[in-house]
């Protein structure tokens, strides 16, 4: 029976959207080997706070646009400045999704030579994609407009109003973005130099976040909420019109609501659902001529060009541990997504430590403290031991060692080395990258602090000695339920329960300590500060210890994955 | 050099045993070879001798040492090759050798002598010092036996070998193969290929539903099914035929 064009996407898009949320693979986990049930759990305890607070963020925007916009006569300016920021973001982000799901993903050569058109695979992934930023909108949208919804007393038009608006809103942007990203790989093929374009996307993203902070700096104002709000609405009527110029969508989408009782209402309804009808139909007709031509030039681009000579005949021999060691750090550094995701925290945030420096309004900028007071050594090693150890969870290296080898797990299995010798390895390379990282960040902030020698000294020593006795405990974690099922190693660390879990762990040890010895501030104790680093360096050794005899070689034995 | 006393193994969630009973003795110097339909517990048995799987139950016993209790010192006599031997990718061929060098302690002119012996041998020498991740399927399998073989192990062990390999590197392995226990090693493989057994192998054992239903050499297999004149395939499927019949 010939199966129908529409069966056929279907099921290519089930299919893709299974493989992409892991579907299959946690339905087999959780309820046909009953594993790791707690796993979605934990998952919704750890996200649960930053969600609460991204809600009720929104809602008090909300709150406050509804009526400042009122005051202009445009109370719909929060329904403008939420389409505007959803499309933004599709946009940005969405340059990366796409271009991860259309030329990068490994499902590509099982797709290539299977009967499908060129727009179906199109088609297929942009909905995989699509449907991943619906849940993401659900999130950000959801606030603003039941709220707005609430303040303005809206009736059943404006909800009818709403979930085409929802359906229809990141469409245009993804389609810009997919347009941009076929046609650049059909007459670049950038594929050839994924690595490279992956750290540009990369380091793009950082300055485009620290840009975003700066100008948060030099525009918040003296601090005054109502004065920032007076600021943005002075320039909002700019922003809105630069905006409907880029994306009148996101106009449309506000104006469709808003007036969703009338005639103007449904108008922009229509301008919105026919904008977004047009680029699916350009797409399609580009996706049909051009798209299937980039991915296989892409898969060509793959293999590597001339050979590098190399002398095996006098072979460079050194300790096992060394080579271990060695290799543990060359693995992470040489794999951008690993490299991106642990490395940038050791940049950013001692970056967006001194940006105030280069604010306008210093004197009432929130790093105040920072830069004005004298704060006493004790305190500041305190504070630079617990960035050596907060640091080590953020890297994601020590939390995800296991998990980032995946597939490759049999070969270390197979070596003649007890789980000991290998985590003692792991920990050690996890706390030489910690410690340059650390000291890279740490070194132009105490410079440009005036910060002693000996502080930064004795801190560094108790930060590496913390982080290294953190570390040991990271690594248990992740062997303890190593994630090894995944196609794409990003996954292994961005979506790692392990590299949660072990960050809020030890983000509750560093505000626990920090809160610690500020009551040694105020108590007038601060020579306390190195006893209590060193006691908690021996609690957390100990434990340590602990684990590596009694848990460690009984999980490294039962570890079923990993060929 | 290996003996398996009573193994089993049971998946977690599973309703069966992936292997059961496995009673299995594999003498120094001589080529085994492990043969069973899809799904007979070949793999299952290989990742528990390689220490990749735990046993549920049983001994296995490597060069004189028990895997369960002296893990690293068995591992020590073995070189291990999986099916499909995924390499890390972001190494080149010579640092992934150098990493099996260092670990299993082989010295500085041994090594370049085996390198030199084998990157030559699979003609890896010019792709040697690229990533593993711009390696063919077939090239990653050669350097997976090439750094299986550099500390010339005792119990050479591989999961259906010459799969992905062309004639010539399959001809040229089984060779090595030969030549490993010309010299007093032990070779233990798995395979579909019933000629290259019938040829190679000096003793076979069938495995079927996790259950060894033969064992021996061809002759003692031919004896014990009391047709002399029975090729390892004939014998093969009926044997297996008659463990499904059983498993019916």
């Amino acid at each position: 029976m010939v199966t129908t064009m529409g069966n056929r996407l279907k099921s290519l898009y089930l299919a893709l959207l299974n493989v992409h949320y892991g579907w299959s693979a946690g339905k087999y986990y959780y309820f046909k080997k009953k594993q790791r049930i707690w796993e979605p759990l934990v998952l919704v305890v750890a996200l649960a706070p930053a969600a609460v607070m991204a809600v009720w963020f929104l809602w008090s925007m909300t709150d406050k646009l509804f009526l400042a916009g009122l005051a202009y006569g445009e109370p719909h300016l929060s329904l403008a400045y939420g389409a505007l920021m959803v499309a933004v973001l599709t946009l940005f982000f969405g340059f990366f999704y796409v271009l991860s799901a259309f030329y990068f993903s490994s499902d590509l050569e099982i797709l290539v030579p299977l009967p499908f058109k060129s727009w179906e695979i199109l088609v297929a992934k942009l909905g995989v994609v699509l449907t991943g930023q619906y849940v993401i909108n659900t999130l950000l949208l959801l606030p603003i407009w039941i709220r707005y919804g609430l303040l303005a007393g809206v009736g059943v038009d404006y909800v009818l109003s709403a979930l085409v608006v929802f359906l229809t809103l990141p469409i245009l942007p993804l389609v810009l973005a997919s347009l941009f990203t076929v046609v650049l790989m059909r007459f670049t093929n950038l594929s050839r130099h994924k690595d490279r374009l992956t750290l540009i996307g990369g380091i793009l993203f950082v300055v485009v976040v620290l840009g975003f902070q700066l100008w948060m700096q030099n525009n918040i104002g003296d601090g005054d909420p109502e004065a920032f709000l007076e600021q943005v609405l002075i320039q909002t009527d700019g922003l809105v019109r630069i905006v409907g110029r880029v994306f009148p969508t996101s106009v449309w989408a506000a104006q469709a609501m808003a007036y969703s009782y009338s005639a103007q209402g449904w108008l922009r309804l229509f301008y919105l659902v026919l904008a977004s009808a047009v680029g699916l139909g350009v797409l399609y007709l580009l996706g049909e001529r051009v798209f299937l031509q980039g991915v296989v030039a892409g898969l060509e681009g793959s293999k590597q060009g001339a050979s590098r000579a190399v002398d095996w005949k006098s072979p460079q021999v050194r300790p096992a541990f060394w080579t271990l060691v060695n290799t543990e750090i060359r693995l992470f550094v040489r794999d951008p997504g690993f490299a991106l995701n642990g490395l940038i925290g050791y940049i950013l945030l001692p970056v967006m430590a001194i940006l105030p420096l280069f604010a306008k309004n210093l004197s009432e900028n929130p790093f105040e403290f920072l830069t004005q007071q004298e704060w006493p050594p004790l305190l500041l090693i305190g504070g630079v031991a617990l960035f050596f150890m907060v640091m080590t969870s953020m890297s994601m290296i020590p939390t995800t060692t296991f998990s980032r080898e995946g597939k490759y797990l049999w070969i270390i299995r197979s070596m003649p080395l007890s789980i000991q010798e290998i985590i003692f390895t792991r920990v050690v390379a996890s706390q030489i990258v910690n410690t340059l990282g650390c000291l890279l960040g740490l070194l132009p902030v105490a410079h440009l602090f005036g910060w002693s020698v000996f502080t930064i000294i004795i801190g560094t020593l108790l930060g590496v000695f913390l982080a290294t006795a953190l570390a040991c405990l990271l690594i248990i974690l992740d062997l303890s339920r190593p994630m090894l099922d995944w196609v794409n190693p990003i996954k292994a660390v961005k979506s790692n329960l392990n590299a949660i879990v072990g960050l809020f762990g030890s983000m509750l040890l560093t505000f626990g300590l920090g809160a610690l010895f500020y009551w040694n501030f105020q108590a007038g104790q601060l020579w306390l500060v190195p006893l209590e680093l060193l006691l908690a360096c021996a609690v957390l050794a100990f434990l340590g210890l602990l684990l590596l005899s009694r848990f460690a070689p009984k999980q490294w034995q039962s570890i079923e994955g990993g060929i | 050099m290996l003996q398996l006393h009573d193994v089993s193994k049971k998946y977690k969630g599973a309703d069966r045993f992936a292997v059961r009973d496995l009673d299995l003795q594999v003498r120094s110097g001589e080529i085994f070879g492990f043969l069973g339909p899809n799904g007979a517990g070949k793999t299952t048995t290989i990742k528990m001798i390689v220490g990749l799987l735990q046993a549920d139950r049983g001994r296995i016993v490597v060069n004189g040492h028990d895997l369960a209790k002296d893990p690293v010192k068995a591992k020590h006599s073995i070189g291990f090759v999986p099916d499909n031997p995924n390499l890390y990718g972001r190494l080149t061929g010579i640092e992934y050798l150098n990493l099996i060098g260092d670990v299993f302690g082989v010295d500085g002119p041994t090594r370049a002598r085996r390198l030199d012996y084998y990157l030559e041998m699979f003609q890896l020498t010019r792709a040697a010092g690229d990533l593993v991740q711009s390696y063919s399927h077939g090239m990653q399998q050669k350097l997976a036996l090439t750094g299986a073989l550099l500390h010339a192990p005792a119990l050479f062990i591989l999961d259906e070998p010459m799969v992905g390999l062309d004639p010539k590197s399959a001809h040229l392995f089984k060779e090595i193969m030969r030549e490993h226990v010309d010299k007093g090693n032990t070779v233990f493989f798995s395979t579909h290929i019933l000629e290259v057994a019938e040829k190679l192998c000096d003793r076979v054992g069938i495995i079927n539903q996790g259950q060894l239903i033969a064992c021996g050499t061809m002759d003692e297999l031919r004896q014990s099914s009391q047709k002399t004149d029975l090729s390892l395939e004939r014998l093969f499927l009926e044997l297996t035929e008659d463990g499904d019949n059983h498993g019916k």
